[in-house]
């Protein structure tokens, strides 16, 4: 754990919510008191109707991969010394956003496969969920 | 006033190009001028009738309108600072069809090769660092995902994407203008590293230095000046900030109701277009268009390209000056400047030229398409 040396969260008052779910295994997206609209990663106002009446809740963190790349070529710290590494849009409940499959070969890795949230504590302060085959 | 009124109201007289490459000795605002003063001499303007001065921005805080106005000595009626190559083109129009200004030039200058601007950045809009958590790095990947998505619904293959590096690489040969130069065949792309998979290295538009100036005035105007006018015939235009919210955020949106704007307006159909600039930074956007404005059925680009049909000689030349893999990294000002040259039979070398070249549409884009402009050239 103390080896991890990817990018670490940046943390502040938006987001802190996800972050604190994450550390409970829960995964926590963002949605519209007034219209219903999902959405994360998270914004003070809905991306519908912008609304501030938003509020956070506990997805059931199942989906399916809706796309995934593997880069070959990295920029960022830890990632640069781990390629061939993936980045996948996941899909939860309609919402699509950024993140990683785990625990499959990248070259198994198939559009629409259904994945569900894992959660990695990668320093003892941070766990950082990802998803894997479901 | 209907957008169809600006239809051949407008024209582009003079255009003018730096090297392109590496220019290490020039600041992106030399550049810039140095274009200006190409398309000058080119429309056979003199300095004090541009009454109209549009700059682009460009890499390191450069191509401020008031410092390029300040070294070009301009006192113009309208100036202002525009974004994007195809929105200058289309702002030049509307301000020469209304009178604001009568001769408007448009140019962009950098030294971003120099200066070694590494697109390290992601490209999706999200609050926090989302993105760098899971590695997502480079606005390559959006083309990436776009591709992998692609293979998926319409079982598109890397082979197939193939043929759009080739096209462009066998385009580029002969423009005396583009930075590489060197055959590339399929084998070849097969055998090219993958930088972002599905992705390989010759998918990724280069980073590169040089300028290009178009100016923009009427019609009546044109018949005193030197060159052959080039018309601006029709024009599309069309943003979505939605990126992955839309149903169809892998498949460039927004050009979808551009292209229905264009074609109302101009009277014209993609069997009047005679080639296609599209504004590429990677392959599969070249697809998007081709699709998107009508040239194609949707999902059916892999399959529509092969065999040669989009090769500078077959039946509809696509990113015939070599896109910005080969040619040169330009953001669409390269567009512009092509497309003005065939039009005029002036492709340098006659290999290049496109015969009775009438129709060119060229295609603008914004990073992964949030915006998109359209502009229909015509002799």
């Amino acid at each position: 754990m103390a080896d991890y040396t990817k990018p670490l969260p940046v943390v502040n008052d938006l987001n802190k919510p996800h972050w604190e779910g994450a550390k409970r295994h829960e995964f926590l997206m963002q949605r519209c008191k007034e219209c219903g609209h999902k959405w994360f990663p998270p914004f003070p106002t809905c991306t519908n109707c912008q609304s501030t009446n938003v509020e956070w809740y506990k997805s059931s963190g199942k989906g399916t991969v809706f796309s995934y790349i593997v880069y070959h070529q990295g920029w960022l710290p830890g990632y640069k010394d781990s390629v061939p590494y993936n980045v996948a849009i996941i899909e939860v409940e309609g919402v699509r956003f950024i993140n990683n499959v785990v625990g499959i070969d990248n070259k198994a890795i198939k559009v629409d496969m259904p994945v569900q949230v894992t959660f990695e504590d990668v320093t003892p302060e941070v766990t950082i969920p990802r998803f894997k085959p479901a | 006033m209907p957008v169809s009124d600006l239809k051949d109201k407008t024209c582009i007289v003079g255009v003018g190009a730096t090297p392109q490459g590496q220019l290490p000795d020039h600041t992106g605002d030399d550049i810039a001028i140095w274009a200006f003063g190409e398309a000058l001499k080119d429309s056979g303007l003199k300095k004090e009738d541009i009454d109209g001065l549009i700059v682009q921005p460009s890499f390191g805080n450069l191509g401020d309108i008031k410092m390029v106005g300040h070294r070009l000595g301009l006192e113009p009626k309208v100036a202002a600072n525009v974004g994007h190559a195809g929105q200058s083109i289309q702002f030049a129009a509307m301000l020469v069809n209304s009178g604001f200004c009568n001769y408007c030039a448009c140019m962009y200058g950098t030294n971003q090769r120099t200066n070694r601007n590494r697109f390290a950045g992601s490209a999706y809009h999200m609050s926090g660092n989302f993105d760098e958590v899971y590695g997502l790095s480079n606005p390559g990947a959006v083309a990436a995902f776009n591709y992998r998505r692609r293979m998926k619904d319409f079982g598109a293959t890397e082979r197939q994407l193939g043929a759009i590096a080739v096209a462009q690489s066998k385009a580029a040969s002969l423009n005396p203008l583009a930075v590489y130069k060197g055959p590339l065949t399929i084998e070849d792309y097969m055998n090219t590293r993958y930088v972002i998979e599905p992705l390989r290295l010759v998918d990724f538009c280069m980073v590169s230095d040089g300028g290009f100036c178009a100016i923009v005035t009427t019609p009546e105007r044109a018949k005193a000046l030197k060159k052959t006018p080039v018309f601006i015939t029709g024009m599309g235009a069309q943003a979505s900030f939605m990126e992955l919210e839309h149903p169809r955020a892998m498949y460039h949106p927004s050009q979808v109701p551009n292209a229905k704007m264009l074609w109302e307006n101009s009277g014209l159909t993609p069997k009047d277009m005679d080639g296609l600039l599209a504004q590429d930074a990677y392959t599969p956007n070249v697809m998007a268009a081709l699709e998107n404005y009508g040239f194609c059925e949707f999902g059916t680009a892999h399959e529509w390209i092969q065999g040669g049909r989009i090769e500078l000689g077959g039946e509809f030349p696509t990113n015939f000056h070599g896109g910005q893999n080969r040619f040169s990294y330009m953001v669409g000002w390269h567009n512009t400047y092509d497309a003005v040259k065939q039009l005029r039979n002036e492709a340098q070398e006659r290999s290049r030229q496109i015969p009775n070249a009438e129709h060119i549409l060229c295609t603008y884009s914004t990073g992964h398409w949030q915006e998109t402009w359209s502009v229909i050239y015509r002799r």
